[in-house]
């Protein structure tokens, strides 16, 4: 008898004790299903994360941040005048990693605009912010070279505060406003960014609608004494990859301060990872429930096929009489449970396909049961199947044919 | 023209604890090709187990045993195995019928075992013998669908599907009433006018009368 064959007569016999079947299947289409479940949520996850990167401009994009002198600094320390406008300069020169560098200065400071006033950031920097930050004006224009040159008065709105300062965002399009006790043109709004982790999350790119952007030069001549930068955002270029433009960047700032005063990551490092955590709760339950669920299955199914063997020792026996080898026994028990196992797969890939809906639904997040999903799962069911099936099916195989046939 | 069986010498112990059990002590038994021999004797003599071993299911701890030219007292189960699939017709008390399969599947189910077989060829073969037997209408049945006369002519078709150098019965009209059990009989009658060489084991002087020579058997030993 070929394996086909033995496939054949295992499915056979699971479809001849249907509601058996069904029964002992539970656990696997239960465990299945959780797991199906946990990947899909787990992925959609992932391609949350992926977009939120690309979000706040991408894989590739580097921060460099001043960090706090310490309470007591070296003298290193002292002597580094820290970042600067001119590190920009020497970055854009010399960092052949690089194909976009950003000076950044921000403060928070007080607005201004009629009778409405608050504190908030403002942000001095240069027009490759806004392409390396993948952001676009909703009204006006953006900061221009000109601007920089000229250190212009001239400001650009983040949305929210657009809207506080002038009842709405597009009525701010050049108007007055104070930043700081000085006075700004509003050449341009942008657009109102939005990025939600889950239904229940806040905003995760709200900082970004309450902001104000001026020029850099200007920044430094109104409100600094020092050319000191916050920040600074740099792209690496595609061919090279972020990781080695940071290490580029980090040793040439290393070799310009002499100490390490700046901070250097990728952007969207650690991005949603508070949001995240609610998720691996729930992600975490939901595989120690498809785990129990797939090892109380396959004991369950281990014992009712031990049941189902002993029940039938004398069937063997009158096989065996007629020719079968204990191979074909083996065969025999085993492609009845991996044909159960498959169908208990394939039942809780259809659960989990349907939880998944069902939860990715309630909080409007993108799950996706995809083909490799499908496989992983319908190989865990296959798995159990087999281990859960070993025992039975050495058992059948093993029987002495004269004594499985005088069994009563 | 050699025998069929050719057992000389056979023995079986079987080891209970610590005590050794003889089952057959010492057996010579030689069947012609077109034999139909009666195994007979009271519960204990041994006839079973010599049945056993001359059907293969079983190996003797003592003696030889050529079936058919093949010297089959050593092989290994699986050898065994094959020697039971090609040249061991087996008839059970119990009918031992698979419950879940048709009748013409259970009839064609060494054929299975035996591989090769196509599946087509497995089905003509099941449904001419069904059809000797007289079964012809009953292919589509579940043995629990069947009389006990029925289901024994189904089992006497299956052990013979494989066309088997012997018929081997194990009481197989133990089960029936004396009607059913005398068809059956009549069965192995017209087989053995066909030429089927048959081996029938039964505690019943009347159905071994049907034979044309009975082995008797006591104590393990030919009497």
């Amino acid at each position: 008898m070929n394996l086909l064959e033995s496939l054949l007569t295992g499915l056979d016999e699971a479809r001849r004790h249907w509601g058996q079947t069904v029964l002992s299947l539970l656990g696997l289409v239960l465990g299945t299903g959780s797991i199906v479940t946990v990947l899909a949520l787990f992925g959609g996850q992932t391609a949350l994360t992926e977009q939120f990167l690309s979000e706040v401009g991408g894989r590739g994009t580097i921060i460099v941040s001043d960090r706090e002198q310490s309470a007591h600094p070296t003298a290193r320390e002292l002597a580094s005048k820290r970042l600067t406008f001119r590190d920009a300069q020497y970055l854009r020169d010399r960092a052949s990693a690089l194909t976009a560098v950003s000076p950044g200065w921000a403060e928070d400071l007080p607005y201004r605009a009629g009778n409405t006033s608050f504190e908030g950031q403002v942000i001095g920097t240069v027009p490759d912010y806004m392409a390396i930050n993948d952001i676009k004006p909703l009204v006006g224009r953006y900061l221009s070279d000109l601007d920089v040159r000229l250190q212009a008065r001239v400001a650009v709105l983040g949305w929210k505060y657009a809207d506080s300062l002038f009842g709405a965002a597009t009525r701010a399009l050049g108007q007055i406003v104070s930043l700081g006790g000085k006075n700004y043109t509003v050449v341009g709004v942008m657009e109102r960014e939005e990025f939600y982790f889950a239904a229940w999350e806040d905003n995760a790119l709200e900082y970004r609608n309450e902001r104000a952007y001026i020029p850099i030069s200007t920044a430094i001549v109104q409100h600094s004494s020092t050319d000191n930068l916050d920040f600074l955002t740099l792209k690496a270029k595609p061919a090279v990859g972020g990781r080695a433009a940071q290490a580029q960047v980090k040793s040439l700032l290393y070799a310009r301060h002499g100490v390490e005063d700046f901070d250097i990551r990728t952007s969207g490092q650690g991005a949603g990872q508070q949001s995240g955590q609610f998720l691996l709760l729930f992600n975490f339950i939901f595989l120690v429930v498809g785990v129990v669920s797939l090892v109380t299955g396959g004991i369950v199914i281990a014992n009712i096929l031990l049941a189902s063997v002993v029940e039938r020792v004398r069937e063997f026996g009158t096989r065996m009489a007629l020719g079968a080898t204990a191979g074909a026994i083996f065969a025999h028990v085993l492609a009845e449970v991996l044909v159960v196992t498959v169908m208990g797969g394939l039942l809780g890939l259809g659960l989990g396909t349907a939880l998944t809906g069902v939860v990715a639904h309630f909080m409007q997040m993108p799950a996706v049961v995809s083909p490799f999903i499908a496989t992983v799962s319908l190989a865990t069911a296959l798995s159990v199947g087999l281990v859960a099936g070993l025992f039975p099916a050495l058992r059948a195989a093993r029987l002495a044919p004269v004594e499985a046939l005088r069994y009563a | 023209m050699p025998a069929l069986i050719e057992g000389r010498g056979l023995a079986k112990t079987y080891r209970l604890g610590q005590v050794d059990v003889a089952a057959l002590r010492g057996v010579d038994v030689d069947v012609a090709a077109g034999e139909f021999i009666a195994i007979t004797g009271p519960s204990g003599s041994g006839k079973s187990t010599l049945m056993h071993i001359l059907g293969c299911l079983d190996t003797p701890t003592a003696g030889s045993y050529r079936l058919d030219g093949e010297d089959v007292s050593g092989l290994s189960g699986k050898r065994l195995a094959h020697v039971r699939n090609r040249k061991v017709g087996f008839v059970f008390q119990t009918f031992n019928l698979m419950p879940r399969l048709t009748v013409e599947e259970n009839v064609a189910l060494p054929l299975k075992y035996r591989g090769g077989v196509p599946r087509g060829e497995r089905r003509l073969r099941a449904l001419r013998l069904l059809e000797r037997l007289g079964l012809g209408d009953r292919v589509g049945h579940r043995p629990d669908e069947l009389s006990g006369g029925e289901r024994q002519r189904v089992a006497i078709a299956r052990a013979l599907v494989g066309e088997p150098a012997i018929l081997m019965a194990d009481e197989p009209t133990g089960n029936l009433d004396s009607r059913a059990g005398g068809e059956v009989l009549q069965t192995f009658a017209e087989l053995h006018g066909a030429g089927h060489t048959i081996v029938l084991v039964t505690h019943d002087p009347n159905v071994a009368g049907r034979a044309e020579r009975v082995v008797q058997m006591s104590d393990g030993r030919v009497v």
